[in-house]
């Protein structure tokens, strides 16, 4: 019995020695992991965009880039993001929705914009964009929802129609889990803490949102790929008293003003 | 792994293979392309309770094949719901993930080369008795 016992401790041990060893490899950079998913997600961007692009009018207006750029550089900068990898775009649509794409697109609807009551709310929705972007979030949803295969065929050419619309759906219309909303939520309360941004915005944002959500259901797309709004805005605010902070506004309040009205001209 | 002669008695022509069959019982899962490694274990079961009343030769190498079935499943199983994790849930890939999956396919291997080794020689009616698996079988199956 006691050689039984040594015996399988020999293999139980010999198992874990290997695997320790193995573990000292860097694998990721021998395999290339990382650029093989930076490769994935960089043509995943490209067609998304592709496809947004053919389907909505983005508004190109030099004052009003101007401004959300101020707004971004401010978030980015202060949580070491780089800016260079976020692409923002602002579509002309009265919905009220936000969404992350492949490779940084940031995508605001003008209806977002107009119904946002002032800066920190505009700001909090990105932060909570960006904290999908920077936590790998697309990629997860897109592999869940559509399936690695599809995802991998959509980069090498395939171009299945109703493959395309369905992967464009699962990213652009339907609600990330519970527990990535959370997760999101909170980094984008740091984001907005580390950028002296108002962090209850995108508490208020959501109640608002949530209040509203049974007058106008169909004009909240935000919400509806959001859930949760109301609990979510109590749990937001719990974790802000954690936290210490002071407001300082990116823009003035003649900007915020004069970006409301640009805005409100589409 | 150890090739032994020392068997109680010489095994008949259809002891031979019947023993035989319980190792390939697993392979064949494997190639029928079943992916779940629970699915080997079933096969090694299955076959396993059909030879429960078979001689003590076939019983003996049903244990044997069925014992290191099982401690496959474990490190299996690892894999398979880490990759689900990986692909579907929050995890990672990482490092340790990748070097695990490296270990485990290294396990597996010489497992398969053992069992295809295992089978072709107990075909021949020898007795090949296993480090650690074969003194076990020793302790559980009854003559």
């Amino acid at each position: 019995m006691g050689k039984l016992i040594s015996q399988f401790a020999i293999l139980v041990a010999s198992f874990f020695v290997l695997w320790n060893l193995f573990g000292r490899v860097d694998w990721m950079k021998i395999l290339h992991v990382e650029q093989a998913t930076q490769t994935i997600e960089e043509k995943l961007g490209e067609k998304y965009w592709e496809i947004f692009k053919s389907q909505e009018v983005e508004i190109v207006d030099k004052s009003l880039d101007a401004t959300m750029d101020k707004l971004l550089n401010k978030l980015c900068e202060a949580n070491k993001i780089d800016r260079k990898e976020i692409k923002v775009h602002i579509v002309d649509n009265d919905e009220v929705n936000a969404f992350a794409l492949p490779d940084g697109h940031l995508v605001v609807y003008a209806g977002l914009i107009r119904d946002s009551q002032n800066e920190a709310e505009l700001c909090g929705v990105l932060a909570h964009e960006l904290a999908h972007l920077e936590l790998g979030h697309l990629m997860k949803k897109l592999v869940k929802e559509v399936g690695l295969t599809v995802l991998i065929s959509m980069t090498s050419g395939n171009h299945n129609p109703e493959m395309i619309r369905q992967a464009f759906k699962a990213l652009t219309s339907s609600a990330f889990d519970r527990d990535l909303e959370r997760e999101a939520d909170i980094k984008a309360v740091d984001y907005l803490v580390n950028s002296d941004i108002n962090p209850e915005g995108l508490a208020n944002f959501l109640y608002r949102m949530a209040s509203a959500e049974k007058g106008i259901p169909d004009q909240l797309f935000w919400l509806s790929t959001h859930p949760g709004g109301e609990e979510r805005s109590k749990d937001i605010l719990a974790y802000v008293e954690t936290k210490e902070w002071q407001e300082e506004f990116v823009l003035t309040e003649d900007e915020w003003e004069s970006f409301q009205i640009e805005i409100a001209a589409y | 792994m150890k090739l032994s002669s020392t068997f109680d008695y010489a095994p008949m022509e259809h002891e031979a293979e019947r023993a035989s069959n319980s190792y390939l019982m697993s392979l064949i899962a494997v190639m029928g392309g079943l992916p779940l490694p629970i699915v080997n274990l079933i096969a090694t079961v299955i076959f396993f309770l059909g030879n429960r009343k078979g001689s003590y030769f076939v019983r003996w190498h049903c244990t044997q094949a069925l014992l290191s079935q099982i401690s496959l499943l474990v490190i299996n199983s690892v894999s398979f719901w880490w990759t689900i994790s990986v692909f579907f849930q929050d995890g990672d890939i990482s490092n340790q993930y990748i070097s695990y999956m490296i270990t485990v396919l290294l396990f597996n291997l010489v497992e398969l080369i053992a069992t295809i080794y295992t089978a072709i020689e107990i075909r021949k009616g020898k007795h090949i008795s296993w480090w650690f698996y074969g003194d076990l079988t020793d302790m559980i199956c009854r003559k």
